[in-house]
């Protein structure tokens, strides 16, 4: 794998490693290679948010596209924010666009549910402890549901679901993410909440 | 069944756990050399901003003053009370002085 030689003046607060910023500079100055440095730094990172969003087989491959949008649009990079934040808004608007091509053309099966998840769903809803649905098989039906609902949602609701809900973040971290505006992210929220609980209210009521 | 609230709360822990506990694919050496292989053959980055997008900047950089300057164009046309074609008619008809206007156009 190929590593950067950077000189001293160039190190970062005197450490043997050069910051993102100053690769980023010798990128755009020419030194595609100095990429590589990028890509060894952030995959995991990059992986990890791709892996939340995208179908398992197509991870790889939304990661890689990640990548290459990152180096294409290196020279609109403003050092006033962090790089891995801007990374990771590249990352999430990849996810997003993946679902946007796939749900105009409908290539993704949609996932199916059987009586037994509609079981656990009913138990999960009865009075029974958190303690019950700990096992491994009841993880495994909490997924299925879980994918099931968001096969049904449209790319916006999804993304907006996932960031919001899911992972937690704020309206404002959400927003900077996706590009919308805050007030945008909380009206979209609002509503994908209310059809995911539809979603799961109709489903035990089938 | 009427999810209530507590239902809610029950399974969104559940499915926040289920969301989570998906594993990342490791990214591995293979995988790393057909994205440096790509990010080389896209050549290297341009450091200048395009002229679209220099061309974008300064549109949306003027775009407050424009707006401004529309405004007080409009403001003061009201408050001219501009009629064109009946200001026009009275240079016609009043013909003050001797070159007028139809002169002028060689009429």
């Amino acid at each position: 794998m190929h590593q950067i030689d950077v000189p001293e003046s160039e190190m970062n607060n005197g450490s043997s490693k050069p910051s993102d910023e100053e690769i980023v500079r010798r990128i755009i100055g020419g030194d595609i290679d100095a990429f590589e440095s990028i890509l060894l730094r952030y995959k995991d990172h990059v992986l990890k948010i791709v892996t939340k969003h995208v179908p398992y087989p197509e991870v790889e491959e939304t990661a890689h596209d990640v990548f290459v949008r990152a180096y294409q649009s290196l020279a609109t990079f403003k050092e006033r924010s962090p790089f891995k934040h801007w990374l990771s808004a590249i990352a999430v608007r990849a996810c997003y666009d993946f679902y946007r091509k796939h749900y105009r053309s409908k290539e993704l099966p949609m996932s199916s549910l059987s009586e037994e998840h509609q079981e656990w769903l009913e138990g999960v809803m009865s009075d029974r402890s958190d303690q019950s649905f700990d096992d491994k098989v009841s993880q495994e039906k909490a997924r299925e549901l879980l994918t099931w609902a968001l096969d049904r949602l449209s790319p916006e609701d999804r993304m907006v679901l996932e960031l919001v809900y899911l992972e937690g973040r704020s309206g404002r971290e959400t927003a900077d993410l996706m590009g919308w505006s805050v007030a945008n992210v909380k009206v979209r929220s609002l509503r994908a909440r209310r059809k995911l609980r539809r979603l799961m209210a109709g489903f035990v009521e089938a | 069944m009427k999810l209530l609230k507590r239902d809610h709360t029950r399974l969104k822990k559940l499915l926040m756990r289920a969301y989570h506990e998906r594993e990342a694919p490791e990214g591995d050496e293979l995988w790393q050399m057909r994205v440096m292989s790509h990010i080389r053959s896209l050549g290297p980055v341009r450091s200048g901003r395009g002229y679209i997008a220099l061309f974008e900047q300064s549109v949306w950089r003027l775009a407050p003053m424009t707006g401004l300057l529309v405004l007080i164009l409009v403001a003061l046309l009201l408050s001219f009370d501009l009629m064109p074609d009946y200001e026009m008619a009275k240079i016609f008809i009043d013909d003050p002085v001797e070159f007028t206007v139809v002169q002028w156009f060689g009429v």
